[in-house]
């Protein structure tokens, strides 16, 4: 708990009181824990070599895409720290391969709020033909194409959406901010020690 | 001085003996439930708590895992938790790891435990959708609880454990995928409830404390809005400048 009051410290009154030495430690500080934050990688790449290669040894279900994952960490790894961050070879495999797969993954989730919204959307009550009426208003507003065919869909939808959407996003926003100085509050005092992996009743 | 006041307030609520209330969220009794259900059918339980760093809701996302790790221990249900996701998520798998590994042993099955079934997918957010939903459809569990920071991704692996007849418990940290997940999934925790699911079932004063403060403060919160609302229709704007500074 030392520690991490001291590091708090160290970031947190450099903000308030701007003092050479000070922000210099201060700097010291986010840099080593940018580092550190650098090595865990290579744990979390170990535990998935370690991993994959149970799976390969043993032949359980799956395990020819286990060698797969391997060789395109290896690769990818390999041409980062061989050919460098902005070599041609590094640049086309995130371009042309990791940005558009992540892009399809991003894509499927159309189809998947439409099987959610097509199971769920029913107006079983009179709160839900509400809830279904304001946000078909709202999901025709967001294709351009339908401003044409309802001049008056764009009023109602902004209406909906600045005034409860807005209101009930901002409280929101309030809620989380204040549980997260609260949160800060109780790791600084030590009652949180879930973030150190204790359970209940452990230091 | 509000953030002196929230302090104090805290420090206050923590050292008081008396626990306050708070309400038993439905989810948390879906998730007895669900392990349970799982436990019969010889399935196991998949439990993430979130793709982001030691945020508020990663905590609470950790304590509600501890809970799910304490049952499963109990009731001899393997436990999955998919970690990975962000790049901050290096550092929480580790203290993951050491949270579900310390609820093994204090249920006193530390040899029950097995760290392979805490696999880290990704540090990407994009790679570890394909690789949780793999783990679903492969392992198709009786009951998933995400909960934690989930944010685009949460809408696949909802309606994937969904579609593999699991019983789906999450939590909605981000307001444009709550309504998703509220369709997606079979129970929800909207915004605090989660927090306080975590508080309720740790009962540690501090976090017990922690969401009553936040209650006082979004009552205070209410209130200078009304009085600002009255305030600016008389033609006086003190709270906008009061809150400006």
């Amino acid at each position: 708990m030392t520690v991490l009051v001291v590091s708090f410290l160290l970031v947190f009154v450099p903000y308030f009181i701007p003092w050479g030495p000070l922000d210099w430690l201060s700097g010291k500080l986010m840099t080593i824990a940018a580092v550190t934050n650098a090595f865990t990688i290579v744990i979390a790449v170990y535990s998935q070599f370690r991993r994959s290669g149970r799976f390969i040894r043993e032949k359980r279900k799956g395990w020819v895409y286990h060698i797969y994952l391997l060789v395109l960490l290896a690769i990818m790894t390999l041409s980062g720290f061989i050919l460098g961050q902005h070599a041609g070879a590094y640049e086309w495999l995130l371009l042309a391969v990791v940005t558009p797969l992540s892009s399809v993954i991003y894509g499927i989730l159309a189809f998947y709020m439409a099987s959610a919204g097509a199971r769920a959307f029913r107006a079983r009550s009179p709160q839900a033909a509400l809830l279904l009426v304001a946000g078909f208003i709202v999901l025709l507003y967001q294709a351009p194409l339908t401003g044409a065919f309802f001049p008056g869909i764009e009023g109602a939808a902004t209406y909906i959406t600045n005034t409860f959407g807005m209101s009930v996003s901002r409280m929101f926003s309030i809620s989380v901010s204040i549980g997260a100085i609260v949160l800060g509050v109780r790791m600084l005092t030590g009652r949180e020690v879930a973030f150190l992996g204790f359970t209940e009743g452990e230091e | 001085m509000l953030l002196i006041l929230l302090f104090a307030l805290t420090i206050k609520f923590m050292g008081q003996a008396k626990l306050p209330y708070i309400r038993r969220v439905p989810a948390l009794d879906a998730i007895e439930d669900a392990v349970g259900r799982s436990t019969e059918m010889g399935k196991p339980v998949v439990c993430s708590f979130g793709i982001g760093g030691f945020d508020y809701w990663t905590v609470a996302g950790l304590s509600i895992l501890g809970y799910v790790a304490k049952i499963c221990a109990e009731t001899d249900t393997r436990l999955i938790v998919p970690t990975g996701g962000g790049s901050e998520t290096y550092i929480t798998r580790e203290a993951a790891v050491d949270l579900v590994r310390n609820a093994y042993t204090a249920a006193g099955r530390p040899e029950a435990f097995n760290e392979e079934d805490m696999p880290f997918l990704s540090g990407e957010q994009y790679a570890y959708t394909p690789g949780y939903v793999g783990i679903l459809v492969r392992e198709r569990p009786g009951a998933t609880v995400m909960t934690g920071s989930h944010y685009s991704e949460a809408m696949n692996i909802a309606e994937m454990a969904n579609g593999v007849d699991s019983i789906t418990i999450t939590a909605g940290c981000y307001t444009s995928n709550m309504a998703a997940l509220a369709c997606a999934s079979d129970y929800i925790m909207l915004g605090e409830e989660q927090p306080a699911a975590g508080a309720y079932l740790s009962r540690e004063p501090a976090q017990m404390a922690s969401i009553r403060v936040q209650d006082i403060y979004k009552f205070i919160a209410i209130g200078t809005i009304l009085v600002g609302i009255v305030l600016v229709n008389v033609g006086s704007d003190i709270i906008n400048r009061l809150l400006a500074t």
